[in-house]
Order: C-alpha cells, then sequence, then structure tokens
C-alpha cells in the first residue's frame, strides 16, 4: 500500500478535476483496487477531519511515511520571499514544500504550475511563483536542480495545463505498483513514455500539414485545413500524447479546430501573451512561420513546403470533417 | 454565556486559502470573519496582453468553473469588438457551459456535500446507517456512480471543445468547432446515458418531467411519498435525512440575491451588447433585495478593497477597478483581512449591498414575474422561500434541481444546431473598447469587465461567484453573504462543527475549512477540523 499526500499550492484545482475524470482506472478503483492510502487531498476528503492538520505536522516532521507528496499549484514565493500570499494552515505553503518534499520517498508536481510555474508565473509574474524543480525551462525552481527525493529521484514532472488523467493515474499506478524503475524521464524530468511524440502526432489534421493546406477561419473554417499556418498551432513543436490519448474519451483540441497552445511545455503560456501572439501564427516577412516543426531547419522546411504544395492533391484544398 | 471563539481556516481553493474566525455564544456563531488567504494575480498578468489573452487565461483561475470563465470572457469580448454571432456558436457555448454545471452538481453533491451527512454527530437519526451506506466517501453505494458518471456531460464538452477541463474555443464571433453529425448525435447518446444512469435512476427515482411538475414545497413533499423509488432515491432520502437532522434550520443567509443569468437566445443575442443582454438571457437575471425584485445592471456593481490585501479603501467599478495588492502583513495593520474583494451591489433605495449568488439566486431570479416566453419561468423556489425560508437545506436542493433543468435544456440546444449553418463569423479586432461578459458558473455569478487600448488589455477585473460570497467586511463594516450566513449557526460540539461545514459547503463556495476551536476566554485551543472543499 502507497501512502499519497495531494496538497495545493498556486492552483486553480484544474488537475484535480482532469484527475476525477479518469477511467481505467476510476479514481474509486484507485483508492479501492490499488491500495493507494489517499492521506489527504484538499478535495477528496474523508470524514476525519479533525486529525488533518496534526497528520500535516507528522507527515513533514517525518513520523508518518509519505509514499509520493503530490503537489499541484505552483510554489508561490512573493511577497519578498516570505511566501505570505499563498497560506496554508497557519504557515506559509513553501515551508509545507519544503518539509514534506523533504520526507516522500517520491515527489510528482502534476500540472504545469508545480511542473514550472505555469500561468502565475506569466510575466510580471506577480506572486513569484516558480515550479517544484524547474522555472520555465530552467533547472532549479524551487527545491533546487540538485533535489532529490527519498528514493533517489528527482521531481517527477506530469506537466499540462491541466494534465491528462491518464499521466498521472498511470504514473500513480506505477508508483504504487513498484514500477518507479521503468518511469524513464526526459531533460525536463517529463516521464518519456508520454512526452516523447508530439500533440502533431496522431492528429487528424496531419494530412493537411502533409500538404500544406491552411485552415483559414475558425467554425465551419475548421472543416479543413491544418491550424500550424496561420492560427498558432504549436501541435508539431509540443510534446504530448493529446492525439494519441484522447481528452474525456472523446476528442482533443487540434481534432475540434482549436490549436494546441502548447500547454506541455515550459514556455506556456508562450510569449507572456504579449499583443498579437494569441491564436496566430508569429511569422518572418509575413509569410514563413518564425518557428518550424522541431528538428527541421528554415530552408529544409521552405523546400519541403514548397514540393508539398505542388503535389496537393485536390481533396487536400477541400472541407474533410462534413456533416 | 459561554463564549468560544473557533479560528474556522478553510483552506479553500481557487479563490485562495480561505480562514474563518467564528465566535460562539451559548453555542451558536454570534459573527464570523471569512480571510482568503491566497493571491495570484491573474488581473495583473491581463494588464498590457493581447485582447484574447482572456480566454488563456481565465478559464485557469477556476479549473472547476474554467468552461464558464472562458464563456464569459469571450462574451466580454463580443461586446468590445462588436462582434455577430451565428446562432450555432450561441448554442454550443450554451451546451457546453451547461454540461459543465451538470458535470459539477453531482461531483459536489457526492465528493463534498454528503460526506458530511455520514458524521457521527447524526448517529441519533434512524436513518443514519443508511447515509453511511450511501455517502461514505469511495465506497458508499451512491459516492461511486455518482462521481464516476459526474464525468459525462463534459464528454459532451468534449466533443465540442477538444477537452475539459480548459479548453479555449469560445472565441469572439463564435466556436472553433464545426461538429459533424455523428458529434451531435454521439452527444445525445452520452446526454441520455447519464441523465437515465444517474439524474433518473440513482438521484431522482422518477422521470425529469415528474420532477420538474413540482411547483411548490408541498408538491416535494407529496413527491417524496408519492412511490417507493422517488421515496428511496438518492433525492428522496436526502429530503428526509436533511429534514431529520435539522439541515432546514440554519444558513438562511442574508436573503437578498444576484443572478446575472445565462445561457442565450440564440436568435435574441446576434450582437452582443450590455443593454441587450438581460432581454436575450434564457435563464434570467435579477436582483432580489429588500423584499422586491429589480432588473440586473452592471453598473451597479462596486468592488470595496477596505477590509482586503490591496492598496486603499476604495469602492470602484470593475471598469475602473485596480489590483495593487500589499504584504498581508502591513495590510493587518490596516484591519484588511482577505484576498477577496467585496463586491457590492447598488440596490435602489437600499444603497450599496452585499448579495448573495449561485444556485438558490438563480431560482430566485426564475420565479420572478414577468418571464418572457423564451425565458425560465419557475415558481418552485419562490414557493419553497415563502414556506420554510432559505436554509442550508434548500441551498443545496436548488443545485440539485438545476440538474434536471439544464438536463433539458441541453436536449432541445442540441435538437436545434444547424449543421449546414456558420459557427463564427470572423470579427473585426478593434483596437480599443469596453466589454462585459457573465454568466452563471454552478456555484453563481461570474463576470468579466475589459477594457482595451491601443490593441492592447489597459484593464481587466473579474468578480466571481466566490468573491461575492466570501467577501470581507465592506466599508461601512456590514459583513459578506457567507460571514452572515454562518451567524446563527447552532454549534453542537465545538470539537467538532460539522455545522459550519453544512454552511460553508451549501455556498459551494470551494473551501477546504480547517477549523480551531478555541475558548474565548483563555485563549485556549480546543480543537481543530478540517473541512475539504472545491469541486
Amino acid at each position: 500500500m502507497s501512502s499519497v499526500l495531494w496538497f495545493q499550492g498556486g492552483a486553480c484545482s484544474g488537475n484535480t478535476m482532469s484527475f476525477l475524470n479518469a477511467e481505467e482506472p476510476t479514481v474509486i478503483d484507485l483508492i479501492t483496487d490499488f491500495g493507494l492510502d489517499l492521506l489527504w487531498h484538499p478535495s477528496l476528503g474523508l470524514a476525519t477531519g479533525g486529525q488533518a492538520r496534526e497528520l500535516f505536522w507528522n507527515c513533514a516532521r517525518g513520523e508518518r511515511p509519505v509514499d509520493i507528496f503530490v503537489f499541484e499549484g505552483s510554489v508561490i514565493r512573493g511577497p519578498d520571499g516570505s511566501g505570505r500570499f499563498d497560506v496554508f494552515a497557519d504557515r506559509p505553503m513553501q515551508d509545507w514544500v519544503r518539509d514534506l518534499a523533504g520526507q516522500a520517498q517520491v515527489v510528482v508536481a502534476i500540472g504545469d504550475c508545480a511542473c514550472w510555474g505555469g500561468v502565475p508565473a506569466t510575466a510580471p509574474n506577480p506572486t513569484d511563483s516558480t515550479g517544484l524543480q524547474f522555472h520555465k525551462r530552467a533547472p532549479g525552481g524551487f527545491l533546487g536542480p540538485d533535489f532529490r527525493s527519498r528514493a533517489g529521484l528527482p521531481v517527477i514532472n506530469v506537466p499540462g495545463c491541466p494534465a491528462h488523467p491518464d499521466w498521472i493515474t498511470q504514473i500513480l499506478v506505477a508508483l504504487a505498483t513498484g514500477r518507479a524503475a521503468d518511469i524513464a524521464l526526459d531533460e525536463l524530468h517529463r516521464p518519456q513514455t508520454f512526452f516523447t511524440s508530439f500533440t502533431h502526432t496522431g492528429c487528424t489534421r496531419n494530412q493537411y500539414f502533409e500538404y500544406k493546406q491552411s485552415t483559414l477561419t475558425f467554425g465551419d473554417g475548421t472543416r479543413q485545413g491544418c491550424l500550424f499556418y496561420e492560427f498558432g498551432c504549436r501541435g508539431p513543436m509540443t510534446h504530448s500524447p493529446c492525439n494519441r490519448i484522447l481528452w474525456n474519451r472523446q476528442s482533443s483540441k487540434t481534432r475540434v479546430g482549436m490549436p494546441c497552445i502548447g500547454c506541455t511545455e515550459p514556455e506556456f503560456p508562450f510569449f507572456d501573451l504579449a499583443p498579437g501572439t494569441v491564436f496566430a501564427t508569429q511569422k518572418v516577412a509575413g509569410v514563413i512561420p518564425r518557428e518550424v516543426p522541431e528538428g527541421s531547419g528554415h530552408l529544409t522546411y521552405l523546400a519541403q513546403a514548397a514540393t508539398a504544395r505542388l503535389a496537393a492533391p485536390e481533396w487536400s484544398k477541400k472541407d474533410m470533417f462534413v456533416v | 454565556m459561554t463564549t468560544v471563539d473557533l479560528n474556522v481556516s478553510p483552506m479553500g481553493r481557487v479563490e485562495g486559502d480561505l480562514d474563518v474566525r467564528v465566535t460562539i455564544d451559548d453555542g451558536v456563531v454570534a459573527s464570523a470573519w471569512t480571510e482568503a488567504a491566497m493571491f495570484r494575480g491573474f488581473e495583473i498578468i491581463l494588464r498590457g496582453k493581447d485582447p484574447q489573452a482572456g480566454l488563456i487565461v481565465t478559464p485557469r483561475i477556476c479549473g472547476i468553473c474554467g468552461g464558464s470563465h472562458l464563456y464569459k470572457a469571450a462574451y466580454a469580448l463580443d461586446v468590445a469588438w462588436q462582434t455577430e454571432l451565428p446562432p450555432n456558436a450561441t448554442l454550443i457555448r450554451n451546451i457546453a457551459q451547461a454540461c459543465e454545471t451538470l458535470q459539477s452538481i453531482p461531483r459536489c453533491f457526492y465528493a463534498l456535500f454528503a460526506i458530511d451527512l455520514t458524521n457521527p454527530r447524526y448517529a441519533s437519526s434512524q436513518l443514519h446507517p443508511e447515509a453511511v451506506r450511501r455517502f461514505t466517501p469511495f465506497t458508499g453505494s451512491s459516492y461511486g456512480p455518482g462521481v464516476v458518471l459526474s464525468a459525462k456531460p463534459i464528454e459532451v464538452y468534449a466533443i465540442f471543445g477538444g477537452q475539459w477541463p480548459h479548453s479555449s474555443f469560445m472565441v469572439p464571433g463564435g466556436v472553433m468547432c464545426a461538429p459533424t453529425l455523428a458529434d451531435v448525435t454521439r452527444s445525445i447518446a452520452i446526454l441520455e446515458h447519464w441523465k437515465t444512469e444517474w439524474l433518473e435512476k440513482q438521484w431522482l427515482g422518477c422521470s425529469v418531467e415528474r420532477w420538474l411538475a413540482n411547483r411548490t414545497w408541498a408538491d416535494v413533499l407529496a413527491w417524496v411519498y408519492e412511490n417507493e423509488a422517488q421515496h428511496d432515491s438518492d433525492c428522496g432520502f436526502f429530503l428526509r435525512y436533511c429534514l431529520d437532522i435539522g439541515l432546514d434550520g440554519y444558513g438562511q443567509g442574508i436573503g437578498n440575491y444576484l443572478a446575472t443569468g445565462t445561457y442565450f437566445a440564440p436568435d435574441l443575442y446576434g450582437r452582443p451588447t450590455i443593454e441587450g443582454r438581460n432581454a436575450a438571457l434564457i435563464g434570467r437575471s435579477g436582483v432580489y433585495a429588500g423584499g422586491a425584485y429589480t432588473a440586473f445592471d452592471q453598473a451597479r456593481v462596486r468592488e470595496d478593497v477596505t477590509h482586503s490585501f490591496y492598496a486603499g479603501s476604495s469602492a470602484r467599478h470593475p471598469f475602473d477597478g485596480e489590483t495593487n495588492p500589499i504584504d498581508p502583513v502591513r495590510g493587518r495593520e490596516q484591519g484588511k483581512y482577505s484576498w477577496a474583494k467585496s463586491p457590492r451591489y447598488d440596490v435602489p433605495n437600499l444603497g450599496y449591498v452585499p448579495l448573495e449568488a449561485g444556485p438558490l439566486a438563480r431560482r430566485v431570479a426564475a420565479a420572478a414575474p414577468g418571464a418572457a416566453a423564451h425565458q425560465d419561468d419557475d415558481p418552485l423556489f419562490g414557493d419553497i422561500l415563502d414556506a420554510i425560508g432559505p436554509s442550508v437545506l434548500v441551498r443545496l436542493l436548488a443545485r440539485m434541481h438545476e440538474a434536471a433543468k439544464y438536463y433539458q435544456w441541453v436536449r432541445g440546444w442540441l435538437d436545434q444546431i444547424d449543421l449546414h449553418e456558420p459557427f463564427h463569423a470572423t470579427p473585426v479586432q478593434r483596437a480599443d473598447g469596453r466589454g462585459f461578459g457573465s454568466t452563471e458558473a454552478a456555484r453563481g455569478s461570474l463576470s468579466d469587465w475589459i477594457v482595451l487600448e491601443n490593441g492592447k488589455i489597459a484593464n481587466y477585473q473579474v468578480v466571481t461567484p466566490t468573491a461575492w460570497n466570501i467577501g470581507p467586511r465592506d466599508g461601512a463594516g456590514t459583513p459578506g453573504p457567507i460571514e452572515a450566513a454562518l451567524v446563527g449557526t447552532p454549534v453542537a460540539d465545538p470539537a467538532d462543527p460539522v455545522e459550519l461545514g453544512h454552511v460553508a459547503r451549501s455556498f459551494d463556495s470551494c473551501l477546504v475549512c480547517t477549523v480551531h476551536a478555541y475558548d474565548g476566554r483563555t485563549g485556549k485551543e480546543l480543537s481543530r477540523f478540517v473541512i475539504n472543499g472545491d469541486l
């Protein structure tokens, strides 16, 4: 049986809400079938409220073992390093995080805010928010680049805004079933099994991308075309399985016509949402995408794009997702 | 007389952690202070940013009501950019946001509210063993299916929006999606499955139509005993048990209500404006205060920061609103005690007063006279308030009532989608303008005020239902709605003040509460208690 303690810092609860959408296993299965001993969670409460604060202190002092410490939300350090913008159970949340991360066997950051600061850390970062072990792409964050939990692991980052419930539950099940050693991490401490492929992988618009055919308008315009050219879709530059493991068992943002906004990458929200950057492809000289698919150079991309357009069959200029 | 200070420290999510101090005289709450204890600064982040940045940022204020944040943020931009909205776009927005609320209703009930009903405090009730059997977290016979099936309505959201939570598929001029035939038919099938398996089979024990035929409190009581299925349904049991343990007896609140309304008739809001908003609503807006109804007018809203951790003590309209945080240590020296601002509304003849937001406020607005043909016209909660007055029970029942109502609405909107007509009309991106967008999130009125200058956001202010309800005292010293609702609550056992949890949760106010009980005279701590929250 693995004990889990789940805290929220500068959070919207979105990852918790996403977690509740899980199937195979459901949250109920996790508790009843996989024997996760949920010591405390902000929303999934047990009726034993009276001991909760004592429990936090027992965990923080190492008197009660915590196998998995899950943190959701940014670590809020302001104002002036005091952490007083986020007070929980009579002390700044950052103090709880420092103590609990130091005692837990494994520390898991759920969602962008906990991984690297997320939306609260967007310029001008009014609360001095950061992630557990990264600040945006820079190693460090709140716990520092050298942090290792008691099991000898860095913080396991499960990013996304929010993270998909499967990314959360499968990692929890892996940890609970003794497969911690199988969780290979990339350079951003993301489980490679989820974050090696791209959002682009499995996108239903790939055939339009192949022939460089653009979606021109939202709404009925998204019955055809690829969102990369005009609407800032970051699918080819974003590591996620969003089109392999569908959302809510049904779809994904790019499938319905919403450009990927890159929310599993540390820079999200990109360009700090400066004017002209939302749902708009950033271009050089008005036509060439400033960013090309990961691993491509501009010249080879342009050459390939020109050829692709020449080769484009008639169907690639027509609606495909039709009534 | 015994005086006890309970420092209820509800560590709330979403709007931040929350502490509530309560003074108890002779076993009854005499006064309360709500202290929101977290600040994230979204309004500051939005300053100077892309006009559409609110579509990405504001859903992240609250992962529970993210679809509602998106809905009103899109309408604020529609107003500012003077867009045209095709009827299909209005329908899809309505469907998506209502599905978010349909998800929230059972989640909030089973995962947050009902677990308190298993408290040993109620062991003397003959119905207590049944409450434990149904509502015990994770293993209760109703808890599991209630929580798991709540994921169904948002599958419909994902069919149109790609995912839930946190899509940004509603944009000025419409929506990004263009559903196909199978998207609509699949949505209908999912919705029907949820209705059959949870709403009718588990919750009501009868058809949606039968429940909605209840027009009075007497009807509701007769409905409980009409047959075995209704009597033994979760709703029938909830009503019997709450009456048995007295949840109709406290948590009255201030008796003044605000609904900004939500869901538009597609043919009436093709050109969104502030002026045309009330008349186009299906779920009506309205203010009920001092025993009288008045029309909702956004110009009458102010946010008072006298007791909030922001510079100054102004009470500004959100278009002119400011968000200048100060260190809470300095704030406390000035008598400030919360990160929430205090929204107030200028009621004709009453002046600036606090108003309760939420499902009960919506039901009060729906009972007002003068509904147009396309509008919600539902006398039930007007009659319930006349018959038994507001309480924890009534607030919860209002929320649950909407499950049946919104199901019917969503089903009707799905049937109205015309797959061959547009879903978006490309807007003119105006560099300057002002917009107001509002909706009813599951837990109450949620509004954005946006000011655009030179193609950037000059000011962005969000007023949430949680702020309406948990806001601190204003400049006149008038307590906020939850501060007021806690007053008069009986606390049988200061070591386990479950009654305070019932009141807080009846507002669905995103609270995770730790209660600290102190003896008022000696200052000695008597107990601590955690109340979870936030679905």
